[in-house]
């Protein structure tokens, strides 16, 4: 494994009623994430994806790769850019990469995550550290 | 603005709450994952359950000055000690580890930290825009 390798390479969609569900389940319960009126009133065109969404989406593919939330260590994000959500069943959709980074003398790896949706890097930077299983 | 008074004070604990396994589910499937081998163990971001609702709740301090509706979450870091598990009594601890003035609007850092009856699970760190009042 070198720095630079593709560790996965994931794409997800996101529905609003995913943001609603995930709204209940977490407890974040800002409107901006539920409805457009409320999402305008705050300066957006309309309603956006929680960061804390996107980054789940990125423990997924993380996860996902490991096998076992129980190796994911360090897990770091800027929310960078919005991700806006329109209606319908298309919603929007979020692609999650990672790649090595660097492998630690312990052989834990440091994975940058490269987290886009359409053109924009929503997340970014973005990492986390892998202990080996 | 707010309050750089407060700059490493601990400004509260919340009561336990017991993580279900219908909790984990409900988190997980929001975000699209179904795996049913997975459902007792929350993956690492299920600890913003605890430290983002308790963050908004420091809105009700006037002393904090922290207005939520001028808020966006910024940057967002995790540092688990082991994963939350489904009969896991989870409870928050808040502190203000930095408030930083950048043109007029304030950056401010809470530091979450996430305990269970065993001890700690993890540190869940925030960074909020705060727009200021003048913007």
């Amino acid at each position: 494994m070198n720095p630079g390798d593709t560790l996965f390479d994931a794409e997800y969609r996101v529905r609003r009623a995913d943001l609603a569900a995930y709204a209940k389940a977490s407890g974040d319960t800002n409107p901006i994430h539920l409805d457009d009126a409320a999402a305008k009133a705050a300066g957006l065109p309309g309603v956006i994806a929680h960061g804390m969404y996107t980054m789940g989406l990125a423990a997924r593919a993380l996860e996902d790769w490991a096998g076992d939330a129980d190796r994911i260590r360090d897990f770091t994000a800027r929310f960078a850019k919005t991700v806006p959500v329109p209606p319908g069943d298309e919603g929007a959709a979020v692609s999650v990469a990672g790649t090595v980074r660097k492998v630690r003398d312990d052989g834990s790896i440091e994975v940058n995550l490269t987290v886009t949706c359409g053109e924009d890097k929503v997340l970014a930077p973005a990492r986390a550290v892998v202990r080996p299983s | 603005m707010l309050n750089l008074a407060y700059v490493g004070r601990s400004l509260l604990a919340t009561a336990p709450v017991e993580v279900t396994r219908e909790s984990i589910a409900a988190f997980r499937a929001a975000l699209g994952d179904t795996d049913p081998g997975r459902q007792d163990v929350a993956p690492p971001t299920f600890l913003v359950s605890l430290t983002l609702p308790a963050a908004s709740s420091l809105a009700d301090d006037p002393d904090f000055g922290l207005d939520y509706s001028r808020v966006l979450h910024r940057e967002q870091r995790f540092e688990p000690v082991r994963p939350v598990r489904a009969g896991d009594r989870l409870s928050a601890e808040l502190i203000v580890d930095s408030i930083k003035s950048v043109a007029g609007n304030d950056i401010l850092t809470l530091r979450g930290k996430v305990s269970a009856q065993d001890g700690p699970v993890g540190t869940a760190w925030t960074t909020l825009f705060v727009a200021g009042s003048a913007s």
